[in-house]
Parts: C-alpha cells; structure tokens; sequence
C-alpha cells in the first residue's frame, strides 16, 4: 500500500517526522505510522519546556492493541504542545502531517538534522521493510 | 515448527489483514479497523475465522461421564444438544486450558478447546481414560470454525438456509445436513453477543466465507474479538487463566461444582483456599495493559493486570487484574501503575458492558 510522504519533511527509521523552520522542528508521527498502529485512541505528549534528547522518547501513542513510544527526531527543549491531540487521538489517523502535529522543539545541535532522512530515503526504507 | 495457516489464509491476505503469529496459526489480527470490528459484532454482525481452535470427538458408551468426570462444571446433568463451558484442571486444580463441551448424543461429545493448549490438552485427555469406555479423536486438522456474531447472526444464518425454524437456544448445538456437507452449528461465542459457531469441512467453510462477505457480512479479526470478549470480562488462557491459577483464583468458582461426585481436581480444590481475586477495572485516562502493576490506595502493589485494552463501546481503559487475596482491599479502591504513574481505577462488579446474547 502507497504511503503518503511529503518531500518538504525530514524522517526517522522509527517512524516520526520533522518539519524544520529555521531552529525549530514541528514533530509528528507518518502516514506509514498511523496505518500500521490501526485506530490510534490514546497520545501522551511531554510538558512545554523539557529538554528531548535525539533517539530518546518524548511521548507514547497507544491503538487499541498496542503501545509505541515516540522518538525525538532531535534534540532541544520543547517550544509548543499540540494540546487539542490527546482529547482527539484520532486526528494522528486521519490528519498525521497537519492536524496530528505533536510538538515544536527549538533545536539545540542543529548538525543533527544532517542524520535525518529525506522523503526518498524514508521511501527506500520502508520498501526494504 | 512451521506456521500454520487455516483454510481461509489465502482469502485474509487478499483482504488485506493485518497479519500475525498467534497460537502457531498465521491469523488476521484487523481487516479495516478495530473500531469498526468491534462495533459492527455489537450493532449488527461479524464473521471471524476461528478454524484454529481444537476440536477434540469423544465417543462410546461412557462418553459423557467421562467429559463430566475431566471438567470441573456439571456436565453428567446438562440437557442433550447443551453446551457447557468449563475449566479443564490437573489433579492439584491449576488450569489446563478452558473449554466448551457439546453434548451431541449420549454417546457422543465435542470438545472445544484453545489452539494454544491444542497439544497439551489431548495428552492431558487421554492420559486420564482409564477404564472408562470411550474412542477420543484429535480432528483440530480436519475442521474449519467460521463465527457469526451480532445481534443479526440468527438471521444472516437463516437466509444462508443452514438454519430453519426449530427452536435452537443459546448455548445449545445442532448437526445438519447442508448441501452435501455435514455442519455442527453451537449458538456460542466469544463476544457476548447472540452468535453461532460453524464447525464445518475446509472446502465449506471457503464457499460460505465468500458467500457471507459477499452478502454484506464483515469479517473481523482477532484484535477485535479480544476487545469484544474482554468487554464482557470473559476470560482467556494465558491472561487470566493459566498453569498456575485454579478456577477460584480467576472468577470462575461458578463452574466447580463440588456436589459432583468425582472429577479431576475435585479433592484439590475443596481444600484450596484462593490466592487470588480476579477484579475488573476501567480508567478515565489511560489505557491499562498487560503485566501493569495494580495497586491499592496507599499505593501497595497489589497484583497485575491480566488483560487490557481501550474499550471500544465506552472510550475507557478496562481490564482484568488477579490481585492477591489477602491484599485485596475492602474499600475496593484501586490503582493502575503507567508508566511510573499511578492513576486511579474504578472497580466494577459486573463485566463492563452486557453483550446482547439471548
């Protein structure tokens, strides 16, 4: 099944995207996420301010089924929680890239962007899946 | 050893299911969405391929004192063409597997049973025969189980034809011929909804999958049918029953009967005094799961859930938990530990929901 992936995004092997704006990353989870966790009912998000550690989890999505934690595409400190996502998880299913943004994080080790992975990087690697 | 797959492998995968190991079967988990599985067994009906499960025959002239005498419920007295669920036990009570047995004669019986204990229970079986007169018979590779549930089953089982109009209750089984196919028909299930189970030939049950899907029936996944039978708090092997729980640690002392003259376990358990207390839990906020600590108020661990899920029909966390007994506390207040938080859990006397079986 074809994946929606955008090519203004960045990606990771694990599955979450990052929008960058200068020094600052807006991340969420892809369409390819969002398919393979089914009906997705529940999000945790971190609190504005925390210091995010690239690799590291900021958060945890659940299905009904199943709980995946989220990883921090980069490092920095936590500029803006999409608050409205944990009463309408559903949003992560239906609008990943827009509604179902998670976080803003102003990055703090701008050098790490050049480990992400373009939209055709993260294409070839989920054909390899 | 290799995966198995059921009759209906190749059509799942047409379908597109979410695909998964599960009591080494190859088993659609979800076609479209749990959601909508889950809801459409609650509001209309369902078809889940169930041909993994084991069915075991026990024939001959003491069939059904000896399933009477291997389970821990009343079987000796249940009508003819009556189901009966029951734990199946070892001689120290702890729990084989459970199962349901279907009086199909005098001298005839069905066993089904879980297809992970498939191995375990048919040893267990007929290491326990002894002098009684029967003839068992493994035929789990020979039969294929379509389950239709919801409140409309009654009437998508009738339009097929493979139902009239005799009177067939809840809980009961009948054999019939249908098109040159001998069919085992149970109205049991594992929703709680009304439904009927088809134990059939593999070439039947591919023509009657199609021909359901093709009359509007959904099919739906094992994802869903944990959600639908933990809805209505029923118990499954691994979770809340297991090799090392008798049935009065796990909610099911209804089903031991002591009054019975002899069966398996029977002397064990009247001396057993339970260690644990099956209790049924729902979140505001939070889904519980497997294995999360279950606490009481002043934050003791007090057991763990056994299982757990976002329920579909109230948006809650719900779950099943074995606490230990002695720690059970009477002002039944619990919590749930996620992720090194603990939130506070309603308790519920009752199953979360009530399923619509008649």
């Amino acid at each position: 099944m074809a994946h929606n992936i955008p090519t203004e995004l960045k990606y990771t092997k694990d599955h979450e995207w990052a929008k960058i704006e200068g020094d600052v990353a807006t991340i969420g989870i892809t369409d390819f996420a969002q398919s393979a966790l089914g009906d997705i009912v529940f999000v945790e998000l971190p609190e504005s301010g925390r210091t995010l550690t690239a690799h590291q989890t900021f958060g945890v999505v659940e299905s009904i089924k199943s709980v995946s934690d989220l990883y921090s595409p980069v490092s920095g400190t936590v500029l803006e929680v999409n608050s409205s996502l944990p009463d309408a998880p559903e949003l992560c299913n239906a609008e990943p890239y827009t509604g179902a943004w998670m976080i803003k994080v102003k990055l703090s080790n701008v050098s790490e962007l050049n480990s992400l992975l373009s939209a055709t990087d993260y294409q070839n690697f989920l054909s390899t899946l | 050893m290799s995966i198995q797959k059921t009759s209906l492998h190749e059509e799942h995968l047409a379908l597109n299911a979410k695909m998964a190991p599960f009591a080494g079967f190859d088993m659609p988990l979800q076609y479209t969405s749990v959601k909508e599985e889950v809801m459409v067994v609650r509001n209309a009906a369902g078809v889940f391929d169930v041909s993994h499960m084991g069915e075991f025959f026990v024939e001959g002239d003491d069939a059904v004192s000896f399933v009477d005498f291997i389970m821990t419920n009343d079987f000796k007295n249940a009508e003819m063409l009556k189901a009966v669920y029951s734990p199946l036990c070892r001689d120290n009570g702890t729990v084989i597997d459970d199962m349901i047995c279907y009086k199909l004669g005098e001298k005839r019986v069905l066993i089904c049973v879980n297809a992970s204990n498939i191995q375990k229970d048919w040893e267990w079986i007929n290491t326990k025969v002894g002098q009684f007169k029967v003839k068992l018979t493994n035929k789990s590779d020979d039969y294929s189980l379509l389950a239709i549930q919801g409140p409309e089953a009654e009437a998508i089982i009738k339009k097929a034809g493979i139902l009239g109009n005799q009177d067939f209750p809840y809980y009961s089984i009948l054999e019939t011929d249908f098109q040159g196919e001998h069919l085992i028909i149970a109205r049991t299930g594992y929703t709680g909804e009304d439904g009927f189970e088809v134990f059939s030939s593999h070439a039947f049950a591919k023509k009657f999958w199609k021909e359901l899907l093709a009359t509007g029936v959904k099919p739906c996944g094992l994802a869903s049918r944990d959600v639908l039978r933990l809805e209505v708090c029923y118990p499954l092997y691994g979770h809340e029953l297991n090799d090392e729980v008798t049935p009065l640690d796990a909610g099911l002392g209804w089903t031991v009967k002591m009054d019975k003259a002899e069966f398996i376990g029977k002397s064990a358990l009247a001396e057993y005094k339970p260690k644990y207390q099956l209790v049924r839990l729902s979140l505001e906020k939070g889904i519980p799961r497997e294995g999360y600590a279950v606490l009481d108020s002043n934050n003791n661990i007090i057991g763990k859930v056994t299982s757990g899920t976002m329920s579909v029909v109230t948006g809650k966390g719900i779950a099943m938990a074995l606490v230990e007994k002695e720690k059970n506390p009477k002002d039944k207040k619990y919590l749930i530990n996620i992720r090194n938080q603990n939130y506070e859990a309603t308790f519920h006397q009752k199953a979360f929901i009530t399923g619509g079986h008649k």
